[in-house]
């Protein structure tokens, strides 16, 4: 089974169209992946859809890399008891 | 006779919903007037007392005059206790008289009418309570009286309730000094109410031939715009160029362009530019982008049908319902609402190009061509705290609480169509 890096990589990659041998855990989604407003929403929605839980939009919408909505989704998916 | 009128949610308010999310639905317009206008008129109440929903009764304690969820107003006076879905115009039971009560066949309380004496043998201590003791100790009406069942009843009414109130208004004149011409009266001035203060620039046409004009106090007509009668245009709003066909009410401090048909808009609301709105309800602080259009007519001319709740579609009887608009919601440039749409309150649409689904949940954010949660509830809520500023009012602690409120009431079909829109995202970049 994949990582939630991984996942979390995977879906960036899908929604930014970019490849996933372009994304760093540093990277961050605006500034440097080039995510735009409407994008940003499309990654929350996606990363609750790859990992069957319900995240609050003012939380993960303040997550600005892609290293820290690892760490974010594993917390969330803790706190909601989903295995990852 | 005190006058109490109730609007609880254990009956069937959500038959209005979004308009009532935050409102009593008596505020509700249709014609000249609101329906709770309408039966103080009709009843000739001189006292009146008001029962809401317990998490709005903060909020519209703000704006309102009267005694608001106190269970004093049930006591030390003949009362009559009016559900605001009453048809004033047909309702023709005697304000004072011997005791009387009155439910439709949902089970929902209609009227109960209560001499003082009898008020020590019922329970006062809350509007639920008193109805519910009066169901047991009164006598039952013969029969209901006609009731408003849904919102799009009062766009369809709205016409030749317009051109009732007027009459029931005795006015008529024009009392602007502030009218420059060319400006022309089609049909018979008498028919043709203009207030005072209200200024309207050169090339405005009013068209009274088939009903009245009622121009309230204040407003503003700008060039180019012709109002077509039966029409009631609220204090303090300014028309912009609009084709205003005929039929509309538009409520207090609005900006209207564009075309406009058989519609009601509550108040403080926005539709600036060009596009149509016909058939339509909209709500207070709604703005409605440049070339925001709704259908209301389906090519095959049957009856259009809306959905509430987000799962059952209910047969309006009627081929013309144009949108139901809640309040704060916004909408993108481009925006196309299909006929008969539910748009829920507070909701944020960006057009898609297409006609856009029949139901958006309230508190939704529209966005790709699907239900997100977007940017959440309190980026919405500062949005709103800046659009009332800007019209003087208060975004206040009380209506925080009672949007909060709100945003639980409507959780589960914005739930169900995020989770509809994930599906839907997740096959798009599968």
């Amino acid at each position: 089974m994949a990582t939630v890096d991984e996942r979390v990589v995977a879906v960036t990659a899908r929604v930014l169209k970019i490849e996933t041998s372009e994304i760093k855990p540093q990277d961050d989604f605006t500034a440097d992946l080039g995510a735009e407003s409407v994008q940003s929403i499309e990654l929350v929605a996606m990363f609750e859809e790859e990992f069957g839980i319900e995240m609050e939009e003012d939380a993960a919408l303040a997550v600005s890399t892609v290293g820290s909505a690892v760490e974010y989704i594993t917390e969330v998916c803790k706190e909601q008891g989903v295995e990852v | 006779m005190r006058l109490i009128l109730f609007d609880r949610l254990a009956d069937s308010r959500s038959q209005f919903y979004p308009l009532v999310l935050s409102r009593p639905i008596w505020e509700l317009r249709c014609g000249i007037t609101s329906l709770a206008e309408k039966l103080i008129a009709k009843t000739g109440a001189m006292e009146t007392a008001c029962f809401v929903p317990p998490y709005m009764a903060d909020a519209y304690r703000e704006q309102s005059q009267w005694q608001v969820n106190d269970p004093a107003s049930l006591t030390g006076d003949d009362l009559l206790l009016l559900n605001p879905r009453l048809k004033a115009d047909d309702f023709d039971i005697e304000s004072v008289g011997s005791a009387l009560i009155s439910f439709n066949e949902s089970g929902d309380c209609l009227f109960v009418r209560i001499p003082k004496e009898k008020l020590d043998h019922l329970n006062t201590e809350s509007i639920d309570a008193l109805i519910e003791s009066a169901r047991e100790a009164l006598p039952a009406a013969d029969k209901s009286p006609a009731t408003w069942d849904y919102t799009w009843e009062l766009v369809l009414a709205n016409a030749d309730q317009i051109t009732s109130d007027f009459a029931a208004a005795g006015r008529s004149g024009i009392h602007s000094d502030s009218i420059e011409d060319p400006f022309v009266v089609r049909g018979n001035k008498d028919d043709v109410y203009i207030g005072a203060g209200t200024c309207i620039h050169p090339m405005v046409v009013i068209d009274a031939e088939h009903g009245p004009v009622f121009i309230d106090e204040e407003v503003e007509i700008h060039p180019f715009s012709r109002v077509e009668g039966p029409c009631y245009i609220g204090k303090k709003s300014i028309l912009l160029g609009a084709k205003c066909r005929e039929g509309n009410s538009i409520g207090p401090v609005c900006r209207i362009g564009g075309e406009v048909e058989e519609s009601i808009i509550q108040g403080y609301s926005n539709k600036y530019h060009d596009g149509f709105l016909g058939h339509a309800y909209v709500g207070e602080w709604v703005n409605l982008g440049a070339l925001t259009t709704n259908s209301d007519l389906k090519n095959d001319y049957s009856n259009v049908s809306v959905t509430l709740d987000g799962r059952t579609p209910i047969d309006t009887g009627s081929t013309k319902v144009g949108a139901l608009i809640g309040d704060h919601t916004k909408t993108s440039i481009g925006t196309l609402f299909n006929t008969g749409a539910y748009v829920g309150a507070m909701a944020v649409i960006a057009a898609t190009g297409k006609p856009l689904p029949k139901f958006i949940p309230s508190f939704a954010w529209f966005l790709e061509g699907v239900v997100t949660k977007g940017f959440g509830k309190k980026k919405l809520f500062e949005t709103a705290a800046t659009v009332v500023s800007r019209r003087g009012r208060e975004w206040s602690a009380a209506q925080v609480s009672m949007w909060e409120e709100i945003f639980k009431i409507t959780a589960s079909p914005r739930l169900e169509a995020v989770k509809q829109g994930r599906r839907a995202m997740r096959a798009k970049y599968s």
